[in-house]
């Protein structure tokens, strides 16, 4: 079949209004779904998958799409509001997404969060359609060794993200990788830092991790002292983004998309890591460095094209090697299989027409995301306006009910409270939550990389240095060591 | 709410004497906990059965995931539930057979279900990726003896773990766990990957996680464990190999209440289930993915569960794989 007869059979598949309508709908929920704290993008989808079991495949999976991609958008709509991610992906954005709404450039913001997610979903699902096969491979040759050394030098964004100083941000990042021990071993199987509690073998909640970290010290300051916040002005403001600073952050985003896309189209990393590793390049790569974490809008774009990078990236595995990238890709795999479709280098012959039906589906999803967003912020930039005293016990109860949700486990609200007293604790001294949280996703894949690796080799450690992608993260690593060296040697002799 | 459910039971015990509280069973919705994570094999299962199954039942059934430390989360929450009938469990080979024989510290043991039913069986087989240039078993266990071969499992514990650890020890391997490498990954996905990607040498699992990959022809399959051939897996079956004993290695979903599970609730759950799987889109749909549709009675699930348990508690202490502290 030509590449035409190909179009033209996906374009019958998907050109009913029940699947543009599936499409449309999907993304309204993920966005409501991703804007909610603690529901989270996987939550969503997770929720919405037993409803495509009976709808015609292509009708279920845009659904899902949908879902997916309007979650990790919405996530930043609470992220820039109320300092508390919707969906883990959107931390970064919080950075310096929420220091404008403080400063009333919600509306701000927000738009270019909106411009930033857009076009790096657009630039996604054209990696997507157009080099899907090429990155698959490429995606192949990480394996436990390859994917020590990225990991290895993801760690170097705590030094972007660390604020003023480097110490606290190391000290948060300790942290992170101590409580991300706890759980069973990887080798051996055995229980670590368990305290002989089952609800501790399968390590702390991720979600409840993030939300204690974030919005949970907010509120607590809050209830300490009700009227600090009296006083400094937050209203809405009539804030929006221009053109000018699109244009202004738009080497940001194109990079952000591009990282999202790499690190979406190898299996096991996610949305998270892309975002911050977008943000702290954007930040390395900025004139106005100094202002990032305070408030930078090109802050707010690199790390939404950062994630939302990744959500057409991450079908490259699952579409072209039936290989799901992430948590969430795990769970539309699934809708795949319920109606019968393997997916793999076969689907492409096989099911051509539906292949070509979720590109034409992708591509219209950037136009609804664009649509749907709006409409969103326009209705939820409001919540920048409600008082305080009245937010703040509005947020503790959702993200009580959403914590919940995720496992169905009350232990889980207990270890978000706990973590909302560290972060608490920690806000009081200064020390930066990002690297705590980035040290959190990264070291777990960092150990357990490393041990496979080892497994591997026999213990021999020259297999990390096994070919030229490992090369050159070691490379990059150093590098970038050795900048922050310099850095630190120029502002102690000034 | 485990209280109120409790004080509930108390009232309702006291009032109506104990049996005649479960005459009307179920007067509520019923609450099923699936241990694993949404999209996959436990949970489209789950999903799968919950339209005819609740038609039977007649009262709304509350499916919630509980996920973590390989399905051990879900199956104490289900093991501390009071034994009304009103939070049951889906069980898995994974959480209720393998978790059991190999981990000395899990907090739970096969004593503390009731297994009402189980309803589906998955065959087991194990592959290898086409660029390793093996065939068959055969070479696949001649370059064990050369060293240098490795299998991927989703996690320590897990069943492939356990499944080629078997396999390797029934094609005559006298050390499985030194003479090949266990890489264990996070999750059955990655297992399956890193076989593609080639870390490691070989995985066994689930035919149905294998079956894309090996309609794709990116995965050559070598075994099946069952007695019947698999559709669409062009390798010998367990019993053409000589290999009888491997039909013990298969994956099964079902249902478990906990313990003390009063026996007319057991006998409801019975007829519920056989309902619930002569539903011929059921059947349609679990077969199309590589299930075996399988329905056991309570005391047929429990002697197949305990035999299954029993082959594999033997392996891990004759190979030494039980995992202590």
């Amino acid at each position: 079949m030509s590449f035409i007869d190909s179009l033209m059979a996906g374009l019958s598949l998907v050109a009913s209004v029940e699947a543009f309508l599936a499409l449309f709908v999907g993304i309204v929920i993920g966005v409501i779904g991703g804007a909610i704290p603690g529901l989270s993008a996987t939550m969503a989808v997770a929720l919405t998958l037993p409803f495509t079991f009976s709808m015609q495949p292509i009708t279920g999976i845009l659904l899902l799409l949908g879902v997916y991609k309007g979650g990790i958008f919405g996530g930043c709509i609470p992220a820039i509001l109320i300092k508390t991610p919707g969906t883990p992906a959107s931390s970064a954005t919080i950075l310096d997404g929420h220091p404008m709404a403080e400063r009333g450039e919600a509306g701000r913001a927000l738009g270019m969060a909106l411009w930033a997610s857009c076009t790096a979903d657009l630039v996604s699902n054209l990696a997507l359609i157009l080099f899907a096969g090429w990155l698959a491979s490429f995606a192949l040759n990480f394996g436990p060794p390859e994917f020590f050394a990225l990991i290895l030098f993801s760690l170097t964004i705590i030094a972007g993200v660390s604020g003023d100083s480097l110490l606290r941000g190391a000290l948060s990042a300790l942290l992170g990788l101590l409580l991300a021990t706890v759980g069973l071993d990887l080798v051996y199987g055995t229980n670590r830092f368990t305290f002989g509690d089952p609800n501790m073998m399968g390590g702390l909640n991720f979600i409840a991790v993030l939300i204690g970290l974030f919005a949970i010290p907010e509120i607590i300051a809050m209830a300490w002292n009700p009227t600090a916040h009296l006083g400094k002005a937050r209203a809405l403001g009539n804030a929006k983004v221009t053109i000018k600073d699109y244009i202004a952050s738009f080497r940001s985003i194109l990079r952000g998309s591009l990282i999202g896309v790499f690190l979406g189209s190898i299996p096991g990393i996610g949305a998270a890591p892309s975002a911050f590793l977008s943000y702290s390049e954007a930040r390395r790569k900025s004139k106005n460095k100094a202002n990032f974490g305070k408030g930078e809008i090109e802050g707010v774009a690199a790390s939404e094209a950062g994630n939302n990078g990744v959500a057409g990236a991450t079908l490259i595995p699952l579409l072209a090697l039936g290989v799901p990238g992430d948590v969430i890709t795990a769970i539309i795999i699934g809708a795949f299989m319920v109606h019968g479709l393997q997916p793999g280098p076969m689907m492409f012959i096989l099911n051509v027409d539906i292949i070509y039906g979720l590109f034409i589906g992708l591509i219209v999803s950037s136009v609804f995301l664009f649509i749907v967003g709006s409409v969103a912020i326009k209705g939820f930039r409001f919540v920048a306006d409600v008082p305080k005293r009245i937010l703040m016990p509005a947020v503790l109860i959702l993200c009580i009910y959403g914590v919940f949700a995720v496992n169905n486990n009350i232990f889980d609200v207990g270890v978000m409270f706990a973590m909302g007293w560290v972060g608490y604790v920690m806000m009081r001294y200064r020390i930066p939550a990002a690297p705590f949280l980035i040290a959190f996703i990264l070291g777990p894949l960092l150990e357990d990389n490393f041990r496979q690796s080892m497994l591997m080799s026999g213990s021999d450690p020259s297999i990390l240095l096994r070919g030229p992608i490992t090369w050159f993260f070691w490379a990059m690593t150093l590098l970038t060591i050795a900048a922050i060296g310099r850095a630190i040697m120029r502002k102690q002799a000034v | 709410m485990k209280h109120t459910t409790l004080t509930f039971a108390v009232t309702a015990a006291a009032l109506l004497g104990a049996t005649a509280a479960y005459a009307d069973y179920p007067t509520r919705a019923i609450n099923m906990v699936i241990p694993y994570g949404a999209g996959g094999a436990t949970d489209i299962s789950a999903r799968t059965i919950s339209e005819p199954l609740g038609a039977a039942v007649g009262k709304p059934l509350v499916m919630a995931n509980i996920t973590g430390a390989g399905g051990a989360t879900g199956s104490v929450a289900v093991q501390n539930a009071s034994a009304d009938g009103y939070t049951m469990l889906f069980a898995r080979v994974g959480s209720h057979s393998v978790n059991p024989a190999m981990k000395a510290t899990l907090p739970y043991g096969l004593e503390d279900f009731r297994f009402v039913t189980v309803y589906e069986i998955n065959p087991v087989a194990c592959a290898v990726r086409p660029a390793s240039g093996i065939t068959s078993m055969d070479q696949l266990i001649a370059k064990v003896a050369e060293g240098g071969i490795s299998y991927s499992s989703s996690g320590v514990g897990s069943m492939p773990h356990l499944a080629s650890a078997m396999v390797l020890s029934e094609f005559g391997v006298a050390d499985p766990l030194t003479d090949a490498t266990h890489i264990p990954q996070k999750g059955g996905g990655a297992a399956i990957t890193a076989v593609l990607n080639g870390t490691s040498t070989f995985v066994c699992t689930n035919s149905s996680a294998l079956a894309s990959f090996v309609a794709n022809k990116q995965l050559t399959p070598l075994l099946v464990t069952t007695a019947e051939p698999v559709v669409g897996f062009d390798a010998p079956t367990a019993n053409q190999l000589g290999k009888d004993k491997l039909n013990q290695l298969v994956g099964w979903t079902g249902i478990a209440g906990p313990d003390d599970l009063p026996d007319d609730v057991a006998a409801k759950w019975g007829e519920w289930m056989a309902a619930a799987t002569a539903d011929p889109k059921f059947r349609e749909t679990m077969e199309a993915r590589g299930s075996v549709i399988e329905l056991m009675d309570p005391v047929k699930a429990n002697e197949f569960i305990q035999g299954q348990y029993d082959t594999f508690r033997t392996l891990v202490e004759d190979l030494g794989m039980r995992i202590e502290g």
